[in-house]
């Protein structure tokens, strides 16, 4: 239970970029500004000179322990449907709430920016007696119900567990009760001689998380996804081999709605890798696989949707083909556009949209960071090649963002065709600085402020990022630092 | 571990990837040209593709090994590496029987445009395995003669209890299985039921392990690849098979 924080705040540069509206980005803002960053403490003994200025900014992240960095590293970053808050979940098995700034008339500039509302702690780590292994309690994924009433609720997974959370406000708290002191002792009921009604009186703020729901011992895999169904009552939770639905109000029992796991596991080659529900269509959802792969399935056909209505998929470049083919086909993010007609996947080196109407190709492909593909040998000896990159849609189905290495991001205009590299670092940016687009030299000739392709640190990759549902508010979580940027207009 | 850039074992990897990446369209516009300088280019794109091969291979076994040691394992993972090795494992296959029925440069095989192009010189094996479910093997002649011997023992140590720990549900607790002597526990088990005529699933259920090799690693594989052998390799993999249901049965 937290109070909630105000963070710091300091001025930045200007800088040009590219031009954008709030409707569709057709380029006329002033650029990409950062609104807010937020990360981790770091180890006491930590010699680094930008410890000062983080300490200050959030006491409320501060765990019992400061040994471990590693368990701040954040797994996944999702706006609410309104998008007024943002949620955080960390390989530690926290979950962070943010919630966005009232607008305020005397401080207008403060509007867009997020405070940390809410901190608890989601799952723990457990550990499975019969495989004698243990559970990570890294939180996978997090996806908002649409509010229903005064509170939030999500879902947050781990490898095997599913938890419901209830996220509530406390403003007001019943005083004057007759049997209990106001510090909780009982008062000796002789001693009571009139009775009263209790009052509420408002305190603090208070917000508080309560698990409401656990959906476990469903899965003997690990699970990669979970979306709720536009019905509001389902939710599909998905691991290597299988994809059950559930009810949110039901935990000991799921259907089984997909299951690919073969009869000898020999045989097994190809696993899910993600799945989501149609944003319209309840009865509809897709789920991708290792070998890139689409398979979108309609669940009033039968019980078990292993028969997909539609397969989407490429055929392969015969040009292109090398040991790693495969493994960079693996599509590592499923998402559907707002609008339910597209749905957009990423394989290591690219991104996909492709028309729920078309099965035999995408209808766009967009490089994401074609240099890798010199360099898959190496990628897959530091086991880069494994990594599972998201992505993401904004409010109008216009732009699709995605991330890359070197804590870069990139945002592709489908209609203009125009494309634009970020950098989320703290060297390189300030709180209101404008972003610069990056460019990475392929060839010999390096300009000054390009990168080259060897200079790129693999260590900082940007796997999950997020879109504001309505505005140009984007969140991009760098390892352990989340950042908040906003398109600003002028 | 991973700093700013890529480290990389070996200094010819940089080359061997500078090569690759121009080669590629060097190769198809140089077929167009003249067939003169085709086998140069091919030789030496070949070269580093052999050599690619070889440390995508090591590569391969040495992640699906370390990642038995006391951690739980990555399905995903998993099973994209042992579809990479099983690629790479078909093409060796190409390779060698390609050396041995034709005389012609191997390096063809290696050549997947030319597959469906020149049947001359792909062999039947080849032609038939799918490269994109590279799982089906195609049944084998038990005279091939095995080339690269050294590979093959590396694969013959660890694929056996690699694929059993990777895809068997009780994770990598079933390494210690592979302490024990297991010939003392089945040995009451009657195989007769396993009539040798039912080749075809035998040999795809061991399409992992190359034919000449036995599963049981301290036992000779060169006694293994002469035809008289062919009867206990057969045996072998049904027990192979019949350990593996066992193992994997959830």
């Amino acid at each position: 239970m937290n109070v909630r924080e105000k963070k710091e705040r300091q001025s930045g540069e200007p800088c040009m970029i590219w031009d954008a509206t709030l409707e569709s980005l057709a380029w006329k803002s002033r650029g990409w500004e950062q609104v807010c960053r937020y990360q981790d403490l770091e180890p006491a003994d930590s010699s680094m000179e930008e410890e000062n200025e983080t300490r200050k900014i959030n006491n409320s992240f501060l765990r019992d322990h400061n040994y471990a960095t590693e368990a701040d590293i954040i797994s996944t970053v999702e706006f609410n449907s309104t998008g007024e808050l943002l949620a955080t979940g960390d390989k530690g098995g926290r979950v962070v709430v943010f919630q966005r700034e009232q607008e305020s008339k005397t401080q207008p500039h403060r509007r867009g920016e997020y405070n940390v509302y809410s901190t608890f702690q989601s799952h723990e780590p457990e550990f499975d007696y019969l495989k004698s292994l243990e559970i990570e309690e890294k939180i996978n994924k997090i996806k908002w119900l649409p509010q229903q009433n005064a509170a939030y609720f999500l879902l947050s997974t781990n490898d095997k567990t599913v938890k419901l959370w209830k996220i509530s406000e406390r403003d007001k708290r019943p005083e004057g009760y007759n049997l209990k002191d106001e510090d909780g002792r009982f008062r000796d009921p002789s001693t009571i001689t009139t009775l009263r009604v209790p009052v509420l009186q408002p305190m603090d703020l208070m917000v508080e998380a309560t698990a409401r729901r656990v959906f476990s011992n469903a899965h003997t895999y690990h699970i990669n996804s979970i979306s709720v169904n536009s019905d509001l009552q389902t939710f599909i939770s998905t691991d290597d081999l299988r994809v059950n639905l559930w009810n949110l109000e039901i935990t000991d029992r799921s259907f089984n709605i997909v299951d690919i796991k073969p009869a000898n596991m020999e045989e097994l080659t190809e696993v899910i890798t993600s799945a989501e529900f149609h944003p319209q269509q309840c009865h509809t959802f897709a789920y991708t696989s290792s070998k890139g792969c689409i398979r979108l399935c309609d669940m009033r056909q039968a019980a078990l949707c292993d028969k997909h209505c539609k397969y989407f998929e490429e055929p392969e470049d015969p040009s292109t083909r090398s040991f790693f083919s495969e493994i960079i086909s693996s599509i590592s993010d499923v998402k559907f556009s707002h609008n339910g007609r597209y749905l957009m996947t990423r394989d290591y080196l690219t991104v996909k949209v492709w028309d729920l109407q078309m099965e035999n190709k995408p209808l766009e492909t967009y490089q994401v960071h074609d240099y890798l593909r010199g360099k898959l040998c190496s990628l897959y000896e530091n086991d880069c090649i494994f990594d599972k990159f998201e992505c993401v849609w904004n409010g109008s189905d216009s732009v699709i963002m995605t991330g890359s290495y070197n804590n870069f991001f990139r945002m592709f205009d489908r209609n203009t065709k125009r494309d634009v590299t970020l950098e989320a670092s703290r060297e390189n940016s300030k709180p209101r600085a404008i972003l610069k687009p990056r460019k990475v030299c392929v060839g010999g000739k390096r300009r000054k402020d390009e990168i080259s392709v060897d200079s790129l640190d693999f260590s900082k990759k940007i796997l999950h990022t997020t879109w504001h549902p309505h505005e140009n508010i984007i969140a991009v979580a760098a390892t352990n630092n989340l950042y908040i940027f906003q398109d600003k207009v002028n | 571990m991973l700093g700013r850039g890529v480290k990389r074992k070996w200094s010819c990897l940089e080359e061997l990837e500078a090569e690759e990446l121009p080669n590629a369209p060097v190769i198809e516009e140089k077929k167009q040209d003249g067939e003169e300088d085709r086998g140069e280019q091919q030789s030496k794109s070949n070269m580093s593709h052999l050599q690619q091969r070889q440390l995508v291979l090591s590569l391969c076994l040495e992640k699906l090994q370390h990642y038995q040691a006391g951690m739980e394992l990555s399905l995903r993972r998993s099973v994209l590496l042992i579809n990479t090795l099983r690629q790479i494992q078909e093409e060796m296959r190409c390779d060698g029987s390609d050396v041995r029925l034709h005389s012609v440069n191997p390096d063809v095989c290696l050549l997947r445009d030319d597959f469906r192009e020149d049947e001359s010189v792909t062999c039947p094996g080849c032609a038939e395995g799918d490269r994109e479910s590279p799982s089906l093997s195609p049944p084998l002649s038990p005279e091939m003669p095995f080339q690269e011997a050294n590979i093959s023992l590396d694969l013959q140590k660890s694929l056996p209890n690699t694929v059993s720990n990777t895809f068997s549900d009780a994770g990598n607790a079933m390494g210690y299985l592979s302490d024990l002597a297991l010939d003392d526990i089945f040995e009451d088990i009657d195989t007769s039921m396993y009539e040798t005529s039912d080749l075809p699933p035998a040999w795809g259920a061991g399409s992992l392990w190359p034919v000449s090799v036995s599963f049981w690693p301290d036992e000779d594989a060169k006694s293994r690849s002469s035809a008289g052998t062919l009867q206990s390799c057969l045996l072998d993999l049904n027990e192979l098979d019949h350990i593996m249901d066992i193992l994997v049965k959830s």
